[in-house]
Formats: structure tokens, sequence, C-alpha cells
């Protein structure tokens, strides 16, 4: 912003003596009178901290109840997504108006999927490095984060990216719809639904804390 | 004028009765394509967009590059399909299937932005984004990565970014793919004239994956059909009829518009043919940009800060351009039903597609809109239609799309040439209406499907606020025809358009004062 004419404003530094009061914000404390009693706490104060104890409450029960619709953080959007995903496709199991490829996998074993983690090692010269600590069903949904051919896998849940390319007719893999509903039923459907890249590339200079740790 | 026996040209009434002329109804139907739920997301990257604009083409294209290049070969070589854009190897003559990416230097930048920081005006608004000195790259891209192409097929094929296409060639020395032919995905298929389409909505609600796409051809009605016969009935298009509260240079013409199509101008002849008008599509740019919106309780004292109440500055709103409009749309509605869409000048949101014009801001018009959804949940339009843009919708049996004009301006700006038909046709041939949206055309990032991609061949295409009037009829390879019709803007030209509603033909009226 450019200066007005009239004054010149020079960097100067500590204050020099003499030419200014300063105000000290160093170690000046104010205490209030009365708030300085040890003892037993005022009634007043009690329900102060019972009030605020419920506010925090309704602020935790109104960040769940997903009014964010994600403008800033994908992680809400994707759970709602996914929440609403879920459902569709079990309702869909059950009534019958699902693929056939969909019936399947709700059939399909651990085996099957240890069996399909071990065809897509085998495809690769060198196994993957650096998978030491993550569980299978995580590495098996990585996996199809990784594959373009179904599309990008930010700002979508995993589920619902997985019935986008079934509806597009691109065959994506059943093993993984099999283990992301079987990790609804565990209860682990917040966690998985979010594709692990998707977190790093939202975060804000430090992964969060609720990042895959398995 | 004779003079009567008596001498007398003073006398009472007349007997006679003169019927009155009832305007002609014909069916309509408007399309929800465009159409966003109340509650959009945002988190989603619009990469989702191109990755679903090219899922869809990549079969149809597919199918126009394999009959055309199934056993082309030049010298010893033999095309081949390659999957990946980066699958492409020297020497190979082969082809591929990707989206275009235009590289230019000149497109709107964020560094503009900046730039305009630091050094206190903007870069003028280019016309064209074309460079000069041939700094334009156009590649191809899928989803393993992108790849340049050159070549003099290019100059002949008009190609603006996010077009889907497949083209032959093979890599040189340099890296860069040397294109020999180049194919688009054509016309999509055309249903019959009264064939209802379902309604389609933003989610895929069918299960059943694509590849038995329904039928759309008949094989049995392969006879001689007659040549359509018009029987007379006509919808009208304007677009740009830029009511302004500073610029009031075609109010006249304005006027004129709404006693013409009331029937209240010219001669009883005329009057019958203004009576089969049966609707009116106004095509966007109803409004016109106010470029002078000062705050009006400052004036002299712009340092001043204005007052700012709710982070808006109220006093720089007028409203007298919507009550304008809003006077004109009841003036006519009352006899003619009215289709109205949103332009970029509009109030109304700028990404496409554009949502329909609020009904607050129409006080008497909209007493004529729609009534609210019954138990079933469906709506039927009313007499006073606020529409999307780009709109689709069927018109006496005929599917009719139009925009505003927002998509053929930016094509304009990535193509040399002032030929605003050939670049509607080019994005019914790419099977795409608004081909630079997202890149330089501002839109929703959709997730799950591109509303903008034509599933269907439309009968009659329109575009609204171009500079002049143009017509054309195009042709498909299985017998598809679309009419297409560049609008022009009414407050500067004074035009309007009459469709005819059996053949299609059109006509201009033309107002002005001189």
């Amino acid at each position: 912003m450019a200066g007005t004419r009239g004054t010149t404003r020079k960097s100067s530094g500590p204050a020099q003596k003499g030419t200014q009061k300063t105000l000290a914000f160093t170690n000046n404390k104010v205490t209030k009178p009365s708030a300085a009693l040890p003892g037993k706490p005022s009634k007043l104060s009690q329900n102060i901290k019972s009030e605020i104890i419920k506010a925090e409450d309704i602020k935790s029960e109104i960040d769940s109840a997903s009014q964010d619709l994600g403008h800033i953080d994908s992680a809400p959007a994707i759970e709602r997504q996914a929440k609403a995903e879920i459902k569709n496709v079990k309702q869909g199991l059950k009534d019958g108006t699902r693929s056939a490829q969909e019936v399947r996998a709700s059939k399909v074993s651990d085996e099957q999927i240890k069996k399909f983690w071990r065809d897509r090692e085998r495809e690769r010269l060198v196994p993957r490095v650096h998978m030491g600590g993550i569980p299978l069903e995580e590495k098996v949904c990585r996996f199809f984060d990784m594959s373009s051919e179904f599309g990008p896998c930010i700002g979508i849940s995993r589920i619902r990216r997985w019935t986008r390319a079934q509806k597009l007719g691109l065959n994506p893999p059943i093993e993984v719809l099999a283990v992301l509903l079987k990790e609804e039923d565990k209860g682990n459907g917040r966690k998985i639904e979010r594709a692990y890249i998707d977190e790093l590339l939202n975060s804000w200079g430090g992964v969060s804390s609720e990042a895959q740790s398995g | 004028m004779a003079v009567p026996e008596d001498g007398n040209l003073l006398r009472g009434p007349s007997n006679t009765s003169h019927p009155a002329l009832t305007r002609s109804t014909t069916s309509y139907i408007p399309h929800h394509n465009f159409s966003l739920a109340k509650e959009k997301q945002y988190q989603q990257q619009f990469a989702d967009m191109y990755f679903y604009r090219l899922a869809i083409l990549k079969p149809a294209v597919e199918k126009v590059a394999g009959e055309a290049w199934d056993g082309f070969q030049i010298g010893q070589d033999v095309v081949q399909k390659v999957d990946n854009v980066l699958g492409v190897r020297q020497g190979n003559l082969c082809w591929i299937i990707g989206t275009i990416f235009m590289d230019m230097p000149l497109k709107p930048n964020i560094l503009d932005d900046i730039s305009k920081d630091h050094w206190i005006s903007a870069p003028a608004p280019r016309e064209k984004y074309l460079s000069a000195d041939g700094n334009d790259m156009i590649m191809l891209e899928d989803k393993s990565g992108r790849i340049r192409l050159v070549g003099h097929a290019l100059e002949n094929e008009m190609l603006v970014t996010g077009c889907i296409v497949a083209v032959m060639g093979t890599e040189n020395s340099n890296g860069e793919f040397e294109v020999v032919d180049i194919k688009v995905p054509g016309l999509p298929p055309q249903s019959e004239r009264w064939v209802q389409v379902k309604d389609e909505d933003e989610e895929m609600e069918d299960e059943k994956p694509m590849g038995n796409g329904s039928k759309m051809k008949d094989e049995d009605e392969d006879m001689e059909k007659p040549a359509p016969t018009s029987n007379g009935k006509k919808i009208a298009i304007v677009s740009g009829l830029g009511f302004s509260s500073t610029n009031s240079e075609h109010a006249l013409e304005l006027n004129l518009l709404s006693e013409f199509l009331l029937g209240e101008a010219l001669d009883p002849v005329t009057q019958e043919n203004v009576s089969q008008i049966s609707r009116l599509i106004i095509a966007g740019n109803s409004i016109a940009v106010d470029l002078e919106a000062t705050p009006h309780d400052t004036i002299g004292n712009t340092k001043k800060a204005a007052q700012k109440k709710y982070g808006y500055d109220s006093s720089a709103y007028n409203p007298t351009p919507t009550a304008h409009l809003d006077d004109f749309l009841v003036s006519l509605l009352p006899s003619l039903p009215v289709t109205l869409m949103p332009g970029y000048h509009d109030p109304a949101n700028v990404s496409l597609p554009q949502q329909p014009i609020h009904s607050a801001m129409f006080p008497q018009a909209r007493t004529y809109g729609a009534m609210p959804p019954g138990e079933d949940g469906k709506s039927t339009p009313g007499w006073f239609d606020t529409v999307t843009n780009p709109w689709a919708g069927e018109v006496e049996g005929w599917k009719v799309l139009g925009t505003g004009g927002q998509n053929v301006d930016d094509v304009f700006k990535y193509v040399e040439g002032e030929d605003r038909l050939g670049m509607m046709e080019a994005m019914c041939r790419w099977r795409c209406c608004a081909p630079t949206a997202p890149d330089t055309l501002w839109s929703y990032p959709f997730q799950f499907d591109d509303p903008f991609v034509l599933t269907s061949c439309p009968h009659l295409f329109f575009v609204g606020s171009q500079p002049k009037f143009d017509t054309a009829v195009i042709e498909g390879e299985d017998g598809q025809t679309v009419r297409l019709i560049a609008v022009p803007k009414f407050s500067e030209t004074g035009e309007i358009v009459l469709v005819d509603s059996e053949t299609l033909e059109t006509s201009v009226v033309r107002f002005s004062v001189t």
C-alpha cells in the first residue's frame, strides 16, 4: 500500500528513550479480586462450567451431524457420500437390484482377497516396498486408488468410485467392493472410505492424527 | 378513401364483429438435464469431469476410428490401436484416443491476477487466445499422460480443449506425435420426432452398465417419408434483450417487439401470422451489464468507503433493469408462454450450468410460473418457465438444445476465424456442447455425470447472443439432421428469429426505428 506524501515512516528499532511511552505487555496480570480465593469453588462458576460442558457436547454433535459440506476439507463430504452409497449398495443387495457382480462381492471370502493380492504382487518384477505396517484391506484399497483407469481417486469416497466405475462398464475388481463392505460391517467405514492420498494432499503441513495407522 | 354518399365521414360504431384471434398452442416438455441439486458439493476436482467425458465418448470414437482405419497401411506398416497415450513407440504407426488440451500462453492465467496486484491495471481481455508466433501447443491427454500433436492434418481440423478425438500417426524423433488423420465421434444417435426421451437425472439411476444402449434407429421405417409441410405454427427465439438502467437506445424496439408479439401491431393478415407464434424463448442476456455501477450516495466523495452492511454495498444495486424485464414479461405472459434462459449478464450464477433465474426477481411475472410440485413430486411447467442455461427440452416433439452463448463465445477464442456456425457444428460433431468447460469456461465440478455431453442428437440447436443471425442444417452419417441457429442480440440488431414448428425453417423479423 503506498503511503501518502505527508508522512514518512522510518523503520525504527527499539523505541528510543524519551520519545514516547510504550505500553508494557509483559508480566502484568490483571486479576479479579473475587476469583483468586482457594477453597470450595463458588456455585456460580460450577454452573458456568457445566454450561460450558453442555455447549461443547452440542458443538461436537453439530459437527458430526455433517453440516460441513466439505468446502475446506473433503473429509466430511466424503464421509456423507460413503454413508449414502453404502446404504444404497446394501439395500440394493437385499432387493436384488444390484448387478450380479456386486452380489458376488458380498460372498467373497478372505482367502479370495488374499489370493487377489498375491496375484497383483506377482504381476510386478519386485514386490511393493514400504507396505509393512499396512493391513491387507488398506493395501487392496490403495491399489484400487492408484488404478487410474477408474478415474481420479481424490474428492470421492472409494465405494462411490467403485460404483461409478461399475456403471461405466470399466470392470473394477469385486474384491475391492468386498473389502469395503467387510470393513463397513466391522465398523471401520469412516477410516477406509477416504483415499489415503486424498488426506495427504488436503493436509495442512502435517498428516493428521486420523491417518491410516492400521 | 371513398367518401360515402351522404358526404359525412362521421358515423357511429359499426356492428361488424371482429373475431378475436386465438394463439395456437404447442406441446412443451422441458428436460432437467442441467438442474443442479440444491446442496452442491465442491470437494471434488474437475478431473472427474474430464474422466467421465472420455469414458462416455471413447466407445463412440473407437467405433468411428476403427471403421475408418481398420487395415489401413502406409508403406509396410499396418496401423495398430494403442491403449495408452504413453504406449506410443517411435516409428510405429498407431492410433490413440484421448482428450485434446490446448496449451496456449495467452489463456487466462492466475498469474495475470497476481500481476494485477503489483502493477495497477490488469492486461486487457483478449479477443482470441491464439498467439501470433505459433506458441500454441496442441496435446492429447488420457489417463496415462500427454503427448504433443504436430502435423499438417491439424490445421484443417477445429480443435479446442476438451474434445475427444482419435488420432492416427506416429511418434517422431522429437517425441511429438505426427498426425496423419483425425476422427471425431460424429453426431450422436437421433430419435424420431415425437418419441419421448426419459428425463435424465444428474445421478445415474439405471444399473445396467453402458454397452446395451437403447436402439434409436428404427429399421422398419425405411420408406419414403413425405416432405414436412408447414402448418404455420412458429416458435419465436430472441436473445440479448438488454434491459438496462443506463442505456435505453433500444427501448422503442422493445416496445415494438411486445406489440408485435401480442398482435397489436400491423394489419390483420400479419396478426393472424403472429397468432401462430406459440412460444417465446428468451435465450439469455435479458439484463445488460452496467459498467458504471458506482455507489450513489458517495458521488464526489469516492475516497470515503461506502457504508457496507451485510458485507456488500447495497447502494450500488439498481433494481430498474429487472423491473423493466418484469414489466415486459408480464405484458406478454397472459397471451404467450415464455421460456426464460439466463445469460452471462443475467442475475444467475456465473458458472455453467446456470440455474434458473430466481422467481423473486419477477414479482409480477411469477404468478404465471409453475405450481409447486404435487403429491407425486412432479411439477408441470408453468406458462412462465425459468430454465437453466444450457437448456434441453421438447417443443412440439422436436428435441431442442439451447444455450445462452457462453459456450460458442469461448470456443471462438480458441480458433481462428469468425464462423460461429462452424463452431456450433463442430460442437455437435464432438458430441459436447461446452467442451472448453471447465478449462476456460467456468463450470460446476461434476463428479458422476457430464451433462454437456450430447447423448442424443437434438433436432434444433440454438445459441443466443451472437453478433449476427445465421442458420444451417447439418447432417450426420446415420441420417441425423440438426438445424443450427445463431440468434443475434436484440439490443444491437433488433432481430428475432421465428422457427416453423413443422419444417424447422427459420425467418427473421427485424424491428428498427429509423
